[in-house]
């Protein structure tokens, strides 16, 4: 079961590798050019991946996300500006792992022009991205692309916000339809699955609580009383998703 | 390695060394998310690699050069950024990808619109972000960013 959802998540792979097998058997000349021309991209992910993986965890672990978000209140102007920049290109985590992120900022105040923002810088100022881009495609690349970005989201943020009037309300979830909740004795543990990237980060902290299966987080143990409870209280602070939350 | 990537290396080193310093469990258990969010990715990774020798190889230059380059900018750059609306890759894979076709010869103008619609426009996240913001607002944020991206395509296009 487990080699079978190990196979699915790498459907691509499977299907590469199989291609390659194939061609191997059948025209060896060109499974031969394909590899070598591959091996050159190779090498050079593999120069910079661990980089940008250790970047984009050190960022995770130092910048004092929460400190920022608190800071979030009506009064958006320079700060608010620069801060809902720096939200979205310090945090990890693809654009829909800040959906929830934004929705509680809406609820604390901020204006629909930073959510914009923070939204889309999430998207595509990645400062660890930016080095690989700039690898991969040079420096003057990434360069001018960046800086059109910063000022496309400026303009953007400010015609969203006219659009919508500052009139955004903050939408409520109906709990059933996207919470999986687990009843047990003392407390729950709820994981939003929708936003769940199966990143892993709670089952090394607590992996007595939680388990990555076929991609998901999933709860094997309820039990957050005392000792337990600090662990689970970081992992829901750690969640890049902010999926985790108690019941 | 080229120069630019050695001084990455070098200022991660020393921000590893810094943090170590600063907090010895916390950078240990960063280490330990960076090694499982790497083991994450590393299938999909390797997969787009190897697909792109197998693009090099089967497609010919000429065939990328017509197809994604200059003569035909418009129509590429509305499709390259079709594609990237619809797509749900990790950036970090498809610059190698976007970088080895640019390199025998795309248009740089398709390949930038692709790689920003590709991370701002979610077609496949759009119920998601539906449910959180209400459609006039996801409606309104996806669809400048499409035209955005296009024109940033555009600029590149002209500035490089």
């Amino acid at each position: 079961m487990k080699k079978l959802q190990r196979l699915k998540k790498n459907k691509l792979l499977v299907l590469i590798v199989l291609t390659y097998i194939g061609m191997y058997i059948f025209r060896r000349d060109k499974a031969i050019t394909s590899f070598d021309n591959s091996m050159y991209y190779v090498i050079e992910m593999l120069e910079i991946m661990p980089v940008v993986f250790v970047l984009t965890l050190l960022i995770e672990t130092w910048v004092p996300k929460r400190v920022i978000m608190n800071s979030f209140g009506e009064n958006s102007g320079v700060k608010g500006y620069v801060f809902s920049f720096l939200l979205g290109s310090l945090s990890a985590g693809p654009i829909y792992v800040a959906f929830p992120v934004c929705k509680m900022l809406l609820r604390k105040g901020a204006s629909v022009m930073n959510i914009v923002i923070i939204l889309s810088a999430w998207a595509v100022v990645k400062v660890p991205m930016l080095a690989n881009e700039a690898k991969f495609l040079g420096l003057k690349f990434m360069g001018i692309r960046w800086i059109l970005t910063v000022i496309s989201i400026t303009i953007m943020a400010y015609l969203v916000s006219k659009i919508m009037g500052d009139s955004l309300k903050v939408v409520e979830n109906t709990k059933e339809s996207s919470k999986k909740i687990l009843k047990d004795s003392d407390a729950h543990i709820a994981i939003d699955n929708k936003y769940c990237i199966g990143c892993g980060i709670c089952a090394r902290l607590a992996p007595d609580n939680f388990k990555v299966e076929g991609g998901k987080a999933t709860v094997i143990d309820n039990n957050c009383l005392k000792e337990v409870k600090v662990k689970i209280d970081e992992v829901i602070d750690k969640c890049p998703a902010q999926a985790i939350t108690y019941d | 390695m080229d120069i630019f990537t050695i001084s990455l290396w070098v200022i991660t080193g020393i921000a590893f060394v810094v943090s170590m310093k600063k907090d010895k469990g916390k950078t240990l258990n960063s280490m330990k998310m960076a090694r499982s969010m790497m083991g994450n990715m590393i299938g999909e990774i390797i997969g787009i690699l190897f697909l792109i020798g197998l693009i090099l190889t089967f497609i010919p230059p000429e065939t990328i050069k017509t197809v994604l380059g200059q003569s035909n900018a418009v129509f590429s750059t509305i499709i390259a950024a079709l594609v990237g609306s619809i797509t749900l890759i990790p950036a970090f894979v498809a610059f190698p990808l976007v970088g080895s076709l640019v390199d025998v010869g795309a248009s740089i103008v398709p390949a930038v619109a692709f790689l920003t619609t590709l991370t701002m426009v979610g077609v496949v996240t759009f119920p998601l972000e539906k449910r959180e913001f209400g459609l006039k607002f996801t409606l309104a944020r996806n669809g400048l960013s499409f035209v955005f991206a296009v024109i940033i395509a555009v600029v590149m296009g002209v500035l490089i």
